[in-house]
């Protein structure tokens, strides 16, 4: 699914969904423009860390191809709950609000 | 023939993709922010016949029919996928399974195989399922689901191989019309669409871009809330379906392992769908995680807000609008928009090239109804 193009030791942008460098400027050269179509097409900045680490990385190799500067590019909306919420945690508040006793 | 589609979401990436495949080559899409901006890139890609009003069913037997003969051609070769998972409702109270033979006689009655079953059975198909607290469940074996990015790119790679243009960042603020038909669509920048043919596809959009035209559409944009966890291996097929707590909770695996986790709660129409609630977290997770307690032990990646666009029959608005001869519509797809895609996308192309839906039950479908009451009845509602 967009991610075929593999190196003997290709250099990862997305670590969360394994997506590489060439994956990334292939689906640039196919016709993606922002980071909303490369989330779309390669599931980059998706995963666990929310593209922390990824998206800042995209926003370079898209202005880098697309000639323009890194400033220019447009970040995602962070959605919530920013760093993954395991589900008892979250349960917890809703469990106490109830006199549950986990 | 050029013609214009407002919306990059399912339903106008569908009909450009048809008319496409009828020989149309100067077709533009125009969206105002990227593709699958609206509810399609928020929705959980549910799909199912199981309704009780005859258009809906007949409507979404022939877009499952046509999912899968998708997933087998060309938009399966580029990633679409049709998995046959069915929807499971489970009733955790024993007079519940007395409403859903109710159901399943209204469903066998229009074609639709779904069944009682016990409790037994639904943990055959859906094994992490808690037995003790449940009654039995209504099984819908026809249903399924089809991963809505992987749709969206092939839909996208297909449309664009065979000319079709789709103009991103490319908002509408208004359609300009002579004497009855519609000649351009203008951009925030000034710059006019013109084209022979206009199609409103804009989802929540479409009711502002029609009063444009003086056209007053009777649609809401209801907000509704959902999350996805992290992905692991496939744990079950169906979408499951809490039918006994308020909000009809429900979960569904995608077919890249992540769980869709969602609940409807309590909402005024129009509000932002940037005004998450953090309480929805817990609420929606409760029930859910009560019937399948591994999801206790899961994490919640992202939790967002999308519309539903209802009407006031909860059945979208098709087709050609008496006053303009050259407009068509399709929005007002409720809950259940991403699963027409294919077949609002045949239904609409038919009516752009030969001035009727490919098939008739459609055609009861167009705004008119409204003015003439003939409003559609679904004889149950679920979720
Ligand atoms: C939480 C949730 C769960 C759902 N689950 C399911 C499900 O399981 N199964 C199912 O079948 N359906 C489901 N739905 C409903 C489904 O998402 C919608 O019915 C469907 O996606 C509608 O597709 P559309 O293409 O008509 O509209 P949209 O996807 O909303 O597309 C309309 C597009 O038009 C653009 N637009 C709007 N105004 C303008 C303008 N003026 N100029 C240019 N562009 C404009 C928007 O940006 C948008 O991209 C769900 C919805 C939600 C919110
Ligand atoms: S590294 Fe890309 S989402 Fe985590």
């Amino acid at each position: 699914m967009g991610k075929e193009v593999r190196k003997e030791h290709p250099a990862i942008v997305c670590r969360c969904n394994d997506v590489t460098v060439e994956d990334v400027e292939r689906a640039i050269e196919e016709g993606c423009r922002d980071i909303e179509c490369l989330r779309k097409v390669l599931r980059v900045g998706m995963g666990p860390c929310q593209g922390r680490t990824c998206i800042p990385i995209l926003a370079r190799i898209l202005a880098r191809k697309l000639g323009k500067k890194v400033s220019e590019i447009e970040i995602p909306v962070v959605r919530a709950p920013i760093i993954p919420l395991p589900a008892h945690l979250a349960l917890k508040s809703i469990d106490a609000d109830e006199g549950g006793n986990d | 023939m050029r013609v214009v589609i407002v919306g990059a979401g399912v339903s106008g990436l569908f009909i450009a993709y048809e008319l496409a495949r009828e020989g149309i080559d100067r077709i533009v899409v125009l969206e105002r922010s990227y593709v699958g901006a609206g509810s399609t890139g928020r929705c959980a890609t549910g799909i199912r016949a199981s309704f009780t009003s005859e258009e809906h069913v007949v409507l979404m037997r022939e877009s499952i029919r046509l999912w899968e003969e998708h997933s087998r051609g060309e938009l399966g070769d580029y990633g679409l996928t049709f998995v046959r998972g069915g929807y499971l409702w489970v009733a955790r109270r024993e007079e519940t399974l007395d409403y859903f033979r109710k159901l399943v006689s209204l469903h066998n009655r229009l074609g639709v195989p779904t069944r009682v079953i016990g409790a037994d059975e639904a943990k055959e198909l859906v094994p992490q399922l808690r037995t003790d607290i449940i009654a039995g469940a209504m099984h819908d074996p026809t249903a399924g689901k089809s991963y809505v990015f992987t749709t969206l790119r092939a839909l996208m790679k297909a449309c664009s191989e065979r000319g079709v243009e789709i103009r991103t960042r490319s908002a509408v603020t208004k359609l300009a019309a002579e004497g009855g038909v519609v000649k351009a669509a203008v951009l925030e920048s000034g710059e006019r669409i013109k084209g022979d043919v206009f199609v409103i596809a804009a989802g929540s959009g479409s009711r502002e871009l029609l009063k444009t035209l003086g056209i007053e559409l009777p649609t809401k944009n209801m907000p509704r809330h959902i999350m996805v966890t992290e992905a692991f291996a496939r744990a079950f097929d169906p979408l499951v379906v809490d039918w006994d707590t308020p909000g009809a909770p429900y979960t569904v695996q995608s077919t890249e392992g992540n769980f869709f986790i969602a609940r409807e709660l309590e909402e005024e129409p129009e509000l932002s769908i940037y005004s998450q609630r953090i309480d929805f977290i817990p609420k929606a997770l409760k029930p859910i995680a009560e019937l399948l307690p591994f999801l206790r032990a899961v994490r919640v990646l992202r939790y967002w807000i999308g519309y539903y666009v209802t009407t006031p029959d909860n059945h979208p608005v098709y087709g050609p609008v008496k006053s303009y001869s050259n407009l068509f519509l399709a929005t007002g797809f409720s809950g259940h928009g991403y699963m027409m895609g294919p077949v609002t996308g045949k239904v609409i192309a038919s009516w752009v090239l030969r001035g009727k839906p490919c098939i008739e039950h459609a055609a009861r479908l167009t705004l008119e109804r409204f003015e003439k009451g003939a409003l559609i009845k679904e004889l149950a509602v679920v979720g």
